[in-house]
């Protein structure tokens, strides 16, 4: 992400009013073509409105599809979504290739991608599956017989040990290798 | 957009030649800009914001062309007329045979014919079939239950909602743009009646299936309904069911006379543990875990069975009042 993007909107890929469920609804509502009738950088749309624009309004006949000519203006794509949004696109000098396949892009987004910036890839309304946290989830069947106040459990987990502690541990560690010892020499 | 690009070519090009000519000083921002822009600004100062325009006010608008489009878009087919009469907001048509009136046309011509009509009926439509299809597909939930969920799917908030993500704001003519909550859920009423009118009453079930019952998807039905007396209720399906009293017991509690106190209840009956639940004091946590437990016995967790959306309601189980 660049800082350009800091102020994006930014959201989640959401499907508009459940869409797809039950049936679906192509999100586009009108496209506007405004082009300029003898320009150069609007050959690409003029030959896209004389050969494919008819075919795109019979297969798509959702989609509200206006024409508009300009006197010397650069040719112009904009799509209109059903949540409102509104997306905008130069064509300038495209060939009518790269123009139908704008129109498609236009056609199969639910708004307008390219003012909104994605936080993930994938969203979901419940994060977790095992529910929250609670104090008497995974505990220890200790517990249950546990009474109290109980002067085991209300120790410090973190108490050092003392230094009588450290010398009794070497005293009884002492004490069996001496046994251990003793039981070798019996042994042989 | 023109004047104001002149403008900021003047600041360029007086900013390029300021720094040449150093003796002589020219202006190159006209005396009458400044005054300008602030007499634009006092003016729209003045007027106040303003409201969003309707698109039908642009000049690429073909309103036959946007109601085809209407109903194409969810495949359907309606009748261009009816779709625009359930469109017309009975405010729009009030106002306009006002301003008729005034004209002095006569009192004959003056009938617009508006949505009240169809709006009743779709209305009428949308509630059977959504009563009859929480019925199927919520079997287990008592009478008071279902009526909570249809009145949220028939709530004047979702109808609008829906409406407007059918793209109906720009269409409908009403006397305020844009329409409020109140006319949009009305108009999609409307619609309803009028598909029913165009293709038939079958039609107009399954767009209430499509696109109000599926509201329901991944929400949560607690939010939507809580029952006020749990535990009461658990008893009486507890009793329906011939099963022994709920017996609520402690099962744990932590931080005892502490702020953060937490208990844990779970209700039990037949030897069987119904539904535990946690809270802060073990009336609370009482009362959670009999909605637990009511949740389970109507169905209703949130690891339950998603909705199935392309169920089949039979007309004859549709009730129509």
């Amino acid at each position: 992400m660049s800082n350009s993007h800091l102020f994006l909107k930014s959201g989640f890929p959401r499907a508009p009013l459940q869409n797809g469920l039950g049936r679906y609804v192509c999100q586009l509502q009108r496209i506007t073509l405004k082009f300029c009738k003898n320009n150069g950088s609007s050959r690409g749309m003029r030959d896209f409105i004389e050969n494919h624009l008819v075919d795109f309004a019979k297969e798509n006949p959702g989609i509200v599809v206006y024409v508009k000519p300009r006197r010397h203006r650069t040719p112009v794509l904009v799509g209109e979504y059903l949540n409102g949004e509104r997306e905008w696109l130069s064509c300038r000098n495209s060939t009518q290739d790269e123009i139908s396949k704008w129109i498609d892009l236009l056609k199969t987004q639910n708004g307008s991608s390219s003012s909104l910036r994605l936080r993930k890839m994938w969203h979901t309304d419940v994060p977790s599956i095992q529910g929250p946290w609670t104090p008497f989830m995974l505990r220890s069947p200790d517990a249950l017989s546990q009474k109290y106040p109980s002067s085991e459990a209300s120790k410090p987990l973190d108490a050092p040990t003392t230094a009588t502690e450290k010398l009794i541990e070497l005293f009884k560690q002492q004490k069996l290798e001496d046994e251990a010892d003793i039981s070798k020499k019996h042994a042989k | 957009m023109s004047f104001l690009r002149s403008v900021a070519s003047c600041l360029l090009t007086g900013r390029v030649q300021a720094q040449s000519q150093t003796g002589q000083a020219r202006r190159h921002i006209k005396r009458w800009v400044a005054p300008t822009l602030r007499e634009l600004a006092h003016r729209q100062q003045k007027k106040g914001p303003q409201g969003p325009e309707p698109r039908s006010g642009y000049v690429d608008w073909n309103y036959r062309s946007e109601l085809f489009a209407f109903g194409k878009r969810l495949s359907e087919n309606f009748e261009l007329p009816v779709l625009q009469q359930a469109f017309t907001d009975p405010s729009y048509a009030h106002k306009e045979e006002e301003r008729q009136r005034k004209f002095g046309i006569e009192e004959e011509d003056l009938k617009i014919a508006h949505n009240a009509h169809l709006a009743e009926k779709g209305g009428h439509l949308a509630t059977a079939y959504v009563e009859a299809y929480l019925k199927q597909s919520l079997p287990k939930v008592p009478k008071e239950g279902l009526e909570a969920l249809a009145n949220y799917l028939l709530s004047t908030e979702t109808l609008a909602n829906v409406s407007r993500h059918l793209g109906s704001i720009e269409l409908i003519y009403s006397s305020e743009y844009p329409p409020s909550d109140k006319i949009l859920a009305n108009s999609l009423k409307a619609v309803i009646g009028a598909l029913s009118d165009s293709s038939g009453v079958e039609r107009a079930f399954t767009f209430v299936r499509d696109f109000i019952c599926t509201q329901l998807n991944q929400k949560d039905l607690l939010e939507i309904w809580t029952p006020v007396e749990p535990f009461k209720l658990l008893k009486e399906a507890c009793q329906q069911r011939q099963w022994s009293e709920p017996e609520p017991r402690l099962q744990g509690d932590c931080g005892k006379n502490t702020v953060l106190a937490a208990y844990q209840v779970g209700i039990y009956s037949n030897r069987q543990m119904l539904g535990k639940g946690f809270g802060e004091t073990v009336q609370t946590a009482k009362e959670m875990a009999a909605i637990d437990a009511l949740q389970k016995l109507f169905d209703l967790h949130d690891n339950r069975r998603p909705f199935d959306f392309s169920l089949q309601v039979e007309t004859k189980n549709v009730r129509l009042g």
